[in-house]
């Protein structure tokens, strides 16, 4: 009796001693896969920008499952999978999107939807379960001042788009001193505004102009007018392609001459210099990302940096198999791809795909992808990506500034809108 | 007294139906947030049809008092947040303030457009909305276009746990008591003078008119109405469910498209219709977006058009005339 009670005893001590360490074991085995989850814009307001993400996404998946190999976590290589949902760029989609993907398809990450709008509107969703949230969409800096503990952001945040640009001037021309700000009124614009006039300051440009205008304007006469009394050596603003055109033929009708011109979201597009052809000349835009960048693993080694991720023009072949279209990726893509590319580091950094490890992880991170630079700050805010400017040159768009990507010298200072009326181009230094 | 108490049976499978949605949310993993975008259409069309359905007008701008409402609780959060101990007070404060605004907007709006009829009062009310847009925007009241996003004042205030049960849970709730609130009070003004009199200028407003009715009282009755529950309706899905306030975003002309489509599937001036509308409208988009994510348009405007084709009085409508003789019609109106 009393040496069946002993084995009794013997066996449970057994079960409770090795049962726990199972268990620990079975936690800490590495997953067959792991899951990003996305709510996209594929309809609705946003659906171009939409698209966009979602092939960038599908192409470094495949390059991170074909080329890579897998994420390597406890010495095993895991694949990458995606799950997707339209939310029809709307907030209501969104939430309840996100919700089925965290607790039906048992998503180990979240990617935002585009805009700061949508973004914000599942950041409450992901944080009430601890889950970990990319934004590639919404560059607003305020969403990382709102305490959100597991958002990190890839999209450059709106207060940067005009530092590159400052910053080359101020390099190449350190005697231009005086710059106008000009920009519509506009959540995104105003806030790119404040970021620039920041920066100029402490660059130490004197700002001789800083005005807005209203959405849908239709004559900017009375402000370039006020505009050019000020003669500043350099201008930055804008909000649309709309307003952008406006902005630079009635420039040239009203003759404001400049060493520069930059303007966010119009000046990067094709269309800008179909619709005003030689007045484009020598004309700047901001851009996340523009096909022909020169990042690469070399350019990595210089500053420091690792390097992951395909080539440029993997990227682009693997984004047209992955939309099933011949189209060239814009910035849209490339951030969204980036960001896949930094939860594989962060998540082979943790060796783990719990939320909480790989947000830290990424807190730490900072690497070189055909993107551009990758680093984040304690609140979760890009801070390591540079934008990139681009010039109208002879036609062309060059990618003038940063250095490290650049494909062309700088047209500088552009010519006069007089010369251009004649048939002169914007040619480098 | 059986008169008396069959007079609330139309409310029966209302509540039924929220109550079962409130079930399978709670108790279906991963089912809330489906259930919170349900309730928000159910009550946005439910609150709708308080104007459109018993007055036959269609305010195109009905998305603005949503706006004003979601900008009282922004408002009330980011401006006393700074007061220390008001807690969960600052929430009352928040819907006192978008039902005072709405109301406001209402009757200002109300006292000069509900003198035009027809087209003329439904191009009239998207100059409201789009005008108060752009005059939020260009006057640079209320943050202008930068908006307001008040998510860290919430935690301050709230603490951070509270404030994150709020948004994903209790803000759904109080959408849902707005939902049960507005089919409460359409079946009170169905079943009062002012429902007898809103039908009656709904079918011919000079006839109406002439037989001694104040048409003009009954339709600021019904506008006022409609426009505070699209004021607390905006404070709870909007502001409280996502802390931020873009004006683009809550003057979107498109969630009165939505209104409209909810309240003409289910059936106008109905009040089952406006909780089957949203059903149908919310469920078809939820489940087509995860089967074919991208093309759901494709497949759900044709359902749309098949549904108001079939049923032109919307599917409560229908069901309505089905069972005009039978035990059910005490249920279904």
């Amino acid at each position: 009796m009393k040496r069946s009670i002993f084995k009794a005893l013997f066996v449970i001590f057994i079960l409770f001693g090795f049962l726990p360490a199972y268990f620990t074991l079975a936690e800490a085995k590495s997953p067959e896969k792991i899951l990003i989850g996305h709510p996209a814009c594929l309809s609705g307001k946003y659906a171009k920008a939409g698209e966009q993400a979602l092939g960038g996404i599908k192409a470094c998946i495949d390059w991170v499952n074909n080329v890579y190999g897998g994420v390597k976590l406890e010495g095993k290589k895991v694949p990458l999978k995606y799950k997707y949902y339209d939310c029809e760029s709307k907030k209501e989609a969104v939430t309840s999107f996100i919700g089925r993907l965290i607790t039906v398809d048992k998503v180990n990450v979240v990617f935002s939807p585009y805009s700061s709008g949508l973004t914000l509107r599942g950041a409450p969703v992901t944080e009430s379960h601890g889950m970990l949230y990319m934004d590639h969409g919404g560059a607003n800096n305020k969403i990382f001042r709102q305490g959100f503990r597991y958002i990190v952001q890839t999209i450059g945040p709106a207060t940067s788009y005009h530092q590159g640009t400052l910053n080359m001037i101020h390099k190449i021309d350190p005697k231009a001193k005086k710059v106008a700000l000009a920009y519509e009124d506009s959540e995104f614009a105003k806030m790119v505004m404040h970021g620039a006039e920041e920066h100029a300051k402490k660059l130490g440009f004197d700002i001789v102009f800083k005005r807005t205008y209203p959405k849908g304007v239709t004559d900017l006469t009375p402000l370039l007018s006020a505009l050019k009394a000020t003669k500043p050596d350099f201008i930055i603003g804008g909000g649309h392609f709309e307003d952008g055109q406006l902005f630079n033929r009635q420039m040239a009708d009203l003759d404001i001459n400049s060493n520069a011109l930059s303007l966010i979201a119009a000046a990067t597009l094709p269309a800008f210099y179909k619709a005003l052809t030689n007045m484009a000349e020598g004309v700047m835009g901001p851009s996340h990302w523009e096909y022909g960048v020169k990042y690469s693993a070399k350019e990595a080694k210089k500053v420091g940096l690792d390097w992951i991720g395909p080539s440029q023009d993997e990227f682009v072949t693997l984004f047209k198999k992955g939309l099933g279209k011949e189209i060239i990726p814009d910035y849209h893509a490339a951030e969204a791809g980036a960001q896949v590319l930094a939860y594989v580091l962060a998540a082979e950094k943790a060796n783990s795909v719990a939320p909480d490890k790989v947000r830290a992880a990424l807190g730490d991170l900072k690497f070189m992808s055909f993107y551009g630079g990758w680093d984040v700050d304690d609140t979760g805010l890009q801070v390591g990506h540079s934008m990139v400017a681009v010039q109208w040159q002879m036609g062309k768009r060059i990618i003038v500034w940063p250095e490290e990507a650049q494909t062309g010298g700088v047209a500088y200072p552009m010519p006069t809108f007089a010369e251009k009326a004649k048939g002169k181009v914007a040619v480098p230094r | 007294m059986k008169k008396e108490s069959t007079k609330y049976y139309p409310l029966i499978p209302v509540f039924a139906a929220y109550l079962v949605l409130f079930l399978i949310g709670r108790n279906v993993p991963g089912m809330w947030q489906l259930v919170a975008m349900l309730l928000f259409y159910c009550a946005l069309g439910q609150a709708f049809n308080i104007f459109l359905g018993m007055t036959g007008y269609v305010d195109f701008g009905y998305v603005a008092f949503m706006g004003v409402g979601t900008y009282g609780m922004a408002l009330a959060i980011t401006k006393l947040a700074h007061i220390e101990g008001l807690g969960i007070a600052i929430i009352i404060i928040g819907f006192v303030m978008a039902l005072f605004m709405a109301t406001l907007l209402s009757l200002a709006v109300g006292a000069v457009a509900l003198r035009l009829r027809g087209a003329y009062f439904a191009i009239a009310t998207i100059g409201v909305n789009e005008g108060l847009r752009f005059f939020i925007e260009g006057a640079r009241i209320w943050n202008g276009s930068e908006g307001l996003i008040f998510t860290a004042q919430l935690n301050q205030i709230l603490g951070r746990e509270t404030a994150s049960t709020l948004m994903t849970f209790w803000a759904d709730i109080m959408v849902l008591i707005i939902a049960v609130s507005a089919a409460f009070i359409t079946l009170y003004y169905i079943r009062s003078k002012i429902g007898y009199a809103l039908t009656a200028l709904r079918e011919d407003e000079d006839a109406a008119k002439v037989m001694g009715i104040n048409v003009t009282k009954y339709k600021i009755i019904a506008f006022v109405t409609s426009a505070c529950f699209a004021g607390l309706l905006g404070a709870a899905s909007w502001a409280l469910k996502t802390p931020y306030v873009f004006p683009p975003e809550v003057f979107e002309i498109h969630y009165t498209i939505e209104a409209i489509i909810i309240v003409l599937l289910g059936g106008s001036g109905t009040l089952l219709g406006p909780v089957v509308g949203g059903l149908i409208y919310g469920i078809s988009k939820y489940y087509l977006s995860i089967f074919i994510p991208g093309f759901q348009l494709l497949i759900f405007a044709p359902i749309i058009i098949i549904i108001i084709v079939l049923f032109p009085e919307g599917v409560v409508g229908m069901l309505k005339n089905r069972f005009k003789d039978s035990a059910l019609a005490q249920f279904i109106i």
